[in-house]
């Protein structure tokens, strides 16, 4: 039962609380009031109130990387160009977090830290090379998001830990999409969720290429082995349908209320396809806008030409 | 001086009452609205016609016009004998608007009251189980409770609409997820919940018995083992876990399939899916001696009220309802919910008590889902498109209680025999006992399963004899002096045009996309159910009406249209009359918000009532004037000679002289209800309550989907919704009802529906996985209203028909038509989920 709600306005006092046992922070609270609503987790003793802490809020747009607060909401995400620009998968994921309301109140650390295998923002962080720096009272530490995430609910959050910043490195050349199948508009979880990031040489040719998946196994995950496999490659249909069964390896999907398995399964190639497309179209160089036609996120009519 | 004192002082002279009229200004345009639907039109037009002026002069241009409209002084002719024609115009002020879009609006749930606690239901463990013990000592000692109530407190009863087969609280079985084993109120909903938490039940669980039709099997376990027992309707047919056996049957269709070039056959099945009104079910009861006031979230207070009577053996006189402002219903609101139960609890804590559920418990407790159905058709059908032969058999899974299973299985064969002249019929519908929650009356109960079954087998048949889809209903659809199924000979009927003006509606000027294709569907409706409902009515000094009436606002405006019927009759405008409504004490009786039927019968009370009072007004009228009352008429707040609207007196002041005189203008009416058609021939549909209503609805829906080949996931891109309601009384009110409808069935097309675990419990119980269409899916919507050639004489008011339910049937099977048109796979389970559309998609590919 809920006996109290924390509100510091300062870093420090909160993780002076955070190492207190029983407490557990609250970020947007869309995921964290809803499962208490309906009865999928109680709410802790004590919950820490993040939303007084401006150290968590902003984005800082270094030239070779992007800061993102814990407490950045995606609408505000959403109203950064850089995001959308040189981040753009990030930017696709916060477009389809829930409704206006959720993108407002919902935070990029609350999605991160909830640690659902279905959350939007977790493929993404994946392919763009995401870090994540916790903080407690015993120190930071720097993680890779792909060490951070372990399965569901569960990541390598401290129970006196606070997430504190997600940092991206910039590239140049990189394209980069996410792409979900979904069942309505607006509303949505992820069935099926597939990042893409590709990095273009200056010849055009593939340098660096990465695709997550989401909502497909026990945490987002990212699929072995494509950079190594792509590299040098010139960017074509039979390479990514090469990426798009390569992805497959990655998958331990399972059967629930939303999809079976072997849907799931079947989906995979077919959403990999697209958000590599699209990827592939966004990277600044290259030919790769002639040879395919982009398509628009799953179901969706093509976009006029 | 600003826009607004500029208005006044230059439009006051030419007013009578400035604050009647609303004006508007910017810097561009000004113009004052006069009530009435007319001027007001007359106003905004008369201020086009003169481009930029300055604010003033703009202003007295509109007051000229509206000082000419004021005084009578039309300015295009009017026939003098119909000087009131507000039928069919849009409604311009809705009475419960205001409230409900401040926020001011009082639902159930926000009622408080001095001392009120909070209820809990406690659901089983185990959902079909017997109980072998119940102990609720604990819950009774915990701090904070009042009150713990189970069926060891109730009156040993049974309790039913037709079949008298369930008690209150469980009765030694739970026989699905949302039983009520008990009640507790407690000071808040936490310590209710916990010592719900503290009651210990044994339960000895029972063999599930979840497929209907493995139910119908002689040695499946019975749901309700003492069926036989139970008080039941005499013409309700039952055997086992079948609690109603209803046919059609005309001709022989052995001999018709013999005549048939083609026979097709084809099976179909729909999954459960819910009413989700956004209102959860909320009620509050308060005691004062014998007498229990209740407000709850219900669609039938009557129905609600004699429910408390009977469980609870008490007068119904000593029992009121009222219903706040209702947040939607589509049926799910129907039949007595937990009235009872409250006030059985509020009496055992002899404190008022409030039980409000969640999304959950509306999903598992209120037993009034929609019908999953199990289809099978067999058609016979010549070359040349004629039916010669059309079967169909219909499994109903009427979940733990009967509730209105066997009236809905009535419905179902009327819909399963479909809108098309068939020489030889047969079809056969059972409601099924489960271990599941109950279905019952969710909107057009059983129409859009069991028309989205049939409109796809309409398309096959018409497929395999090489004919159009459309060709062949067209060749077949009912007209004006052909019968329904059970007999009834149509009259009025516009099914033909439907379907043609939604063609023309859906047309597209260049090829579709590859990914995209139309497909149609028509039907029938059995809406304007005919129940007896009644209506007061009295004149208030100020020449305003107010009517009392028992039907329940559902918030589709029904109710509030009943302003505009009055309002025609006596000559004033709908915001002169003010409805009276929401309180079993107050008002007149009415079945309630169900059947389509609320304009249907309480628009025909409505307008007798005010039928008696103009002809008191004319009466009253033309003795002041010296004239004989079939002169006079009643237009724009007057009654005056016919043919002249600046003669006669104000209503208000042959009211006022009445009141001196001694007299209240007021009355009451309740005219009895058009016969129902006999029953004919050999079926046994129609013997419980369902004979074919007349006059039926008819509707023709088109939809234009996108299909993506490789996901499954399909997107409307546009509905058509052509439908024969009669004549239209409200144009708002009804075109929101197809609108809705249409939302409402894209919902069960492609996304509602839930999914039952092993366990008897439904897997999706909360609105994260029970996909509602958001307003970013629910496309463009063309809603047309095509009025038949002969309006019904035995229908709703001036020749209306139900419009309530009947728009959400077809669209389902539009959708269907158009995904098989698109990708040629026919998805045969309801809701056609994207998996499922891929997964025929593949076995296509397999095969």
């Amino acid at each position: 039962v809920l006996e109290q709600v924390f509100a510091p306005t300062s870093l420090d006092e909160a993780l002076g609380l955070m190492s207190v046992a029983g407490t557990r922070p609250l970020a947007g609270g869309t995921d964290l009031v809803v499962s208490e609503r309906v009865g999928r987790r109680p709410f802790p003793k004590a919950l820490v109130n993040l939303a007084g802490l401006d150290e968590l809020r902003g984005i800082d747009q270094a030239d070779d990387a992007l800061a993102v607060g814990a407490m950045c909401s995606y609408e505000e995400l959403l109203r950064r160009e850089r995001v959308a620009g040189d981040f753009s998968a990030l930017s696709d994921a916060a477009a389809m977090v829930g409704s206006p309301a959720t993108r407002h109140s919902g935070t990029l650390g609350g999605n991160l830290a909830n640690g659902s295998p279905a959350m939007d923002s977790g493929s993404p962080l994946l392919v763009l090379g995401a870090r994540v720096e916790l903080a407690s009272q015993r120190g930071r530490r720097v993680l890779d998001v792909d060490q951070f995430l372990i399965g569901p609910g569960e990541t390598a959050l401290g129970p006196d830990e606070l997430l504190v910043s997600v940092t991206l490195p910039h590239l140049p050349r990189r394209g980069s999409a996410y792409i979900r199948l979904e069942y309505r508009r607006a509303m949505e979880i992820a069935v099926v969720g597939a990042a893409a990031a590709v990095v273009l040489g200056p010849d055009g040719r593939v340098a660096d290429l990465a695709i997550a998946l989401t909502a497909v196994a026990p945490r987002c995950v990212r699929v072995d082995g494509l950079g190594a496999l792509a590299c040098g490659q010139a960017p074509s249909a039979a390479l990514i349908d090469v990426c798009a069964e390569r992805s497959l390896a990655a998958v331990r999907a399972i059967d629930d209320v939303r999809a079976s398995a072997s849907y799931r399964r079947a989906m995979v190639p077919v959403i990999v396809r697209r958000a590599l497309r699209r990827a592939l179209d966004r990277a600044p160089t290259g030919t790769s806008a002639t040879i395919w036609q982009t398509e628009g996120a799953a179901g969706d009519p093509a976009p006029a030409a | 001086m600003s826009a607004g004192a500029v208005a006044t002082e230059v439009a006051a002279p030419y007013c009578r009452d400035l604050s009647r009229f609303y004006w508007r200004t910017s810097p561009n345009w000004a113009c004052l609205f006069v009530p009435g639907p007319k001027a007001a039109v007359a106003a905004v037009q008369g201020l086009s016609w003169f481009g930029p002026q300055s604010v003033a002069a703009r202003l007295v241009r509109a007051s000229q016009l509206a000082r000419g409209l004021a005084h009578g002084k039309l300015l295009w002719p009017v026939d003098a004998e119909q000087t009131q024609t507000l039928l069919g115009r849009q409604l311009l002020k809705r009475q419960d608007a205001a409230a409900k879009l401040t926020g001011e609006a009082i639902y159930a749930a926000d009622v408080q009251l001095p001392g009120m606690l909070h209820a809990k239901l406690l659901f089983p463990a185990v959902p079909f189980a017997r109980i072998k013990r119940i102990d609720t000592s604990a819950a009774k000692r915990l701090l904070g409770v009042h009150a713990v109530v189970t069926q060891a407190d109730m009156p040993a009863l049974l309790h039913g609409g037709l079949i008298a087969d369930r008690t209150l609280f469980a009765d030694k079985i739970v026989r699905f997820e949302g039983e009520i084993i008990a009640a507790v109120a407690a000071e808040s909903p936490r310590i209710a919940a916990e010592a719900c938490a503290l009651i210990e039940v044994d339960y000895e669980p029972l063999e599930q018995v979840l497929d209907a039709e493995a139910a119908l099997s002689p040695d499946a376990p019975l749901v309700h083992p003492r069926w036989e027992e139970y008080d039941a309707h005499d013409d309700v047919i039952r055997a086992g876990n079948s609690c109603a056996y209803v046919n059609i049957i005309n001709g022989d269709v052995e001999e018709g399939f013999g005549e048939a070039d083609v026979v097709v056959e084809g099976r179909y099945r729909t999954d459960l899916s819910h009413p989700v009104a956004i209102e959860p079910h909320a009620v509050i009861a308060q005691w004062q001696g014998p007498h229990v006031t209740i407000w709850s979230s219900s669609q039938v207070p009557y129905a609600a009220r004699a429910a408390v009577a009977k469980t609870l053996q008490m007068s119904e006189g000593n029992v009121r309802v009222i219903v706040p402002h209702l947040g939607g219903g589509f049926g799910g609101k129907c039949e007595a919910h937990f009235e009872p139960h409250v006030a059985a609890l509020a009496r055992a804590a002899t404190r008022p008590v409030r039980l409000v559920l969640t999304r959950r418990e509306t999903f598992i407790a209120s037993d009034m889902n929609r019908h999953p159905i199990t289809m099978e058709f067999k058609t016979g059908v010549r070359r040349d498109g004629t039916l010669t032969a059309h079967s169909a058999r219909l499994v109903l899974d009427t979940g733990a209680y009967a509730g209105h299973g066997p009236t809905i299985a009535e419905c179902a064969t009327l819909t399963a025999a479909g809108p098309y002249r068939v020489p030889n019929v047969r079809i056969e519908a059972h409601a099924v006992y489960t271990s599941r929650t109950p279905a019952g009356s969710t909107r057009a109960p059983s129409g859009p399963q069991v028309c989205w079954g049939l409109e796809q087998h309409m398309d096959i048949l018409a497929e395999r004899i090489g004919l159009d889809p459309v060709e062949l209903r067209r060749r077949n659809i009912v007209g004006p002096g052909d019968h329904g199924p059970t007999g009834a000979v149509l009259t009025s009927v516009g099914a033909k045009e439907c379907l043609d003006r939604a063609l023309e509606l859906m047309a597209v000027d260049d090829e579709l996309p590859d990914d995209e294709a139309i497909g149609v569907a028509c039907g029938a409706w059995q809406g304007g159910m005919h129940f007896p409902s009644d209506c007061t009515m009295r004149m208030n000094l100020d020449g305003t009406a107010s009517l009392g009436t028992g039907a329940q606002e559902n918030g589709s405006g029904a109710v509030m249209g009943l302003a505009i019927l009055a309002a025609e009759q006596l000559g004033l405008e709908p915001e002169d009359v003010t409805v009276q409504y929401q309180d079993t004490t107050l008002a007149s009786y009415d079945a309630g918000s169900l059947g389509s039927q609320t304009t249907f019968n309480n628009g025909r009370a409505v307008v007798a009532a005010a039928e008696k009072i103009a002809t008191r007004l004319k009466e009253l009228a033309a003795d002041e004037l010296e004239a004989s009352p079939v002169d006079m008429r009643l237009s724009r707040g007057r009654v005056h000679l016919a043919g002249d609207h600046t003669s006669g007196v104000a209503i208000k002041d042959v009211v006022g002289r009445a009141r001196v005189a001694g007299e209240v203008i007021a009355t009451h009416a309740a005219p009895p209800p058009p016969l129902m058609p006999a029953n004919f021939g050999g079926s046994c549909a129609g013997r419980v309550v369902f004979p074919a209503t007349s006059p039926p609805s008819f509707f023709c829906h088109a939809a234009r989907v996108r299909v993506d080949r490789e996901t499954g996931v399909v997107r409307i891109r546009k509905v058509v919704a052509c439908h024969d309601v009669g004549k239209v009384l409200n144009i708002l009110g009804a075109n929101g009802q197809v609108e809705g409808g249409v939302a409402h069935a894209l919902g069960m097309a492609i996304s509602e529906g839930v999914q039952t675990g092993t366990d008897g419990r439904q897997r999706e119980t909360h609105l994260t996985d029970y996909k509602l269409l958001t307003s970013t899916d629910v496309p463009e919507v063309v809603v047309e209203f095509v009025e038949p050639a002969g309006l019904p004489e035995d229908g709703g008011p001036h020749g209306s028909k139900g419009v309530g339910e009947v728009p959400v049937m077809g669209t389902a099977a539009a959708v269907a038509n158009a995904i098989a048109n698109a990708v040629g796979v026919r998805v045969r389970q309801l809701p056609m989920t994207a998996e499922r559309v891929w997964a025929a998609m593949q076995e296509q590919d397999s095969a």
